[in-house]
């Protein structure tokens, strides 16, 4: 039997695996430090083994890399390795791991590389139609490996972006490809786990950017924002086309947090609500005093009709996506299965915010500076900037499940 | 820093794992006691060559800075051979 596979994985191709469902095993070379905050998951963590490529050129003793990882993999990893499944080289950039995979494919594995690495990962978008009609498009790009999700919401023709990414090609192909032009652009909040890309992407395309006030002045500097915006007001309409989207001020996670609302059928909730679990009140390092709010703007959202199709602004797993590929479901099926929602509906006012502050994940402190680049008080550097958004977003509560922050093992 | 050293490597303009394993072998030429002043633009060898100092034997990290020559940031590391 010969089995062969593709050498080269891309990013699109490895996530049409992961939604095929199809098992591989992944051989990390990384550091280790950088394989703890950010490593490959799937639906289901992905077996994997994380061997720095220093220590396969120190374990395999040879002058060439190549040569290393035979030695290393022959002498070392022979039965942590699969020989019967894909195994999937894995670097941050994708170049070490190519002569890692040539190393694995001299001993005869089944063996890949996943082309620029879990940077390439990491910086990969999909885009998926939620609806697509002429008076009513809504499309949701997310950002797989790190949880971001953000939509265009369009109609006759003009468009309107919600928490667009930092990168802008996704936004700007769609509008090109479906001929829309984009006429004003919101952010939900001041993001603290990835750097907006809504200013830019405003500006590149002469559109209004939209944040409310209260998050516009950064929460632990106290500092204003340098950004241009225009200030949302609750109960706000913005007119695309010929829909209408009004804004809720649902503070809690940040003080200024809007969900927007399509009448009854569309709920984009920003991260206040999202498919597996609620957000965190303590992001601006104020949990005390944000959780309570966080909680009456929660309960100001379960009362919305039950139909109404929640589009999240983060997941915590690509378990969440629904059969169609995307996060998304109707308010009374997270009512009913959403851990936070379901103790929102049982627990009293202070039990509940008993549970927000007890269920708080790790702070991760590069938060505090990708606010700062969001509200303009800081100016990173391409390689800064990527390095900020390292790994997947913890904005949501911890789970039970211990899938929220990416370090299941 | 005045590091002195024996011998300078230019890994300039070369992707991982290139400046390490390059340097890893200019390294293996040294006397014990040697110095290789190792410059590298890839901004990962910061991280690869302390992980890979700790590990590898005959081999101590000395220091490491960043420099900027000609626009560009330049990761130097010094690497002394100790046996």
């Amino acid at each position: 039997m010969n089995k062969t596979i593709e050498p080269v994985w891309t990013a699109e191709d490895l996530l049409a695996s992961i939604e095929r469902r199809e098992s591989f095993f992944v051989l990390d070379v990384r550091n280790r430090d950088e394989f703890a905050r950010f490593r490959l998951e799937g639906r289901e963590p992905l077996p994997a083994v994380n061997v720095p490529y220093f220590e396969m050129l120190e374990l395999g003793g040879q002058d060439e890399m190549v040569d290393s990882v035979v030695a290393c993999v022959e002498q070392h990893l022979a039965g942590q390795l699969p020989r019967d499944l894909p195994v999937l080289s894995v670097c941050a950039k994708g170049d070490t791991s190519e002569y890692v995979r040539q190393g694995l494919e001299r001993l005869g594995y089944l063996s890949a590389n996943l082309k620029g690495g879990m940077r390439a990962w990491g910086e990969y978008y999909s885009t998926r139609a939620v609806v697509e009609g002429p008076d009513l498009a809504v499309y949701q790009i997310s950002r797989p490996a790190r949880g971001c999700l953000s939509y265009v919401v369009s109609s006759n023709g003009k468009a309107l972006v919600i928490d667009p990414l930092r990168h802008l090609h996704p936004y700007l192909e769609l509008a090109q490809s479906k001929g829309f032009k984009i006429e004003c652009v919101i952010d939900t909040h001041g993001h603290a786990d990835h750097i907006s890309g809504g200013t830019a992407l405003a500006s590149a395309s002469g559109a209004p950017y939209h944040l409310h006030p209260y998050d516009a002045i950064h929460p632990m500097d106290v500092l204003p924002a340098t950004i241009p915006y225009n200030a949302i007001r609750d109960g706000q309409l913005f007119k695309v086309g010929q829909v209408e989207l009004e804004a809720l001020h649902i503070p809690g996670h940040t003080l200024g947090l809007v969900a927007l609302r399509i009448g009854d059928r569309y709920l984009f909730t920003g991260d206040s609500i999202c498919i597996g679990s609620i957000a965190r009140p303590d992001l601006g390092g104020k949990a005390e005093t944000w959780a309570p709010l966080h909680g009456r703007s929660l309960r100001k959202l379960v009362g919305l009709p039950g139909k109404m199709i929640v589009l999240p602004g983060h997941f915590s797993s690509l378990k969440e996506q629904n059969e169609a590929g995307l996060f998304a479901a109707p308010l009374d099926d997270l009512k009913e299965n959403n851990h936070g929602l379901q103790l929102l509906a049982q627990e009293t006012e202070e039990g509940f915010i008993r549970y927000l502050l007890e269920n708080l994940p790790p702070f991760q402190p590069e938060y505090v500076d990708i606010k700062r680049v969001n509200a303009g008080l800081l100016a990173p550097s391409e390689d800064e900037a990527s390095a900020l958004e390292l790994g997947k977003n913890v904005c949501g509560l911890a789970q039970a499940s211990g899938t929220c922050n990416g370090e299941t093992i | 820093m005045s590091q002195p050293f024996d011998k300078l490597f230019d890994a300039r303009g070369m992707n991982c794992p290139m400046p390490l394993v390059n340097a890893r072998k200019e390294a293996g030429k040294l006397e014990p006691g040697q110095v290789l002043k190792v410059m590298a633009t890839d901004r990962g060898s910061i991280a690869d060559f302390q992980g890979w100092a700790k590990i590898a034997k005959n081999v101590e990290l000395l220091g490491q800075e960043e420099e900027t020559v000609d626009g560009a940031g330049v990761y130097v590391h010094y690497v002394k051979r100790t046996a």
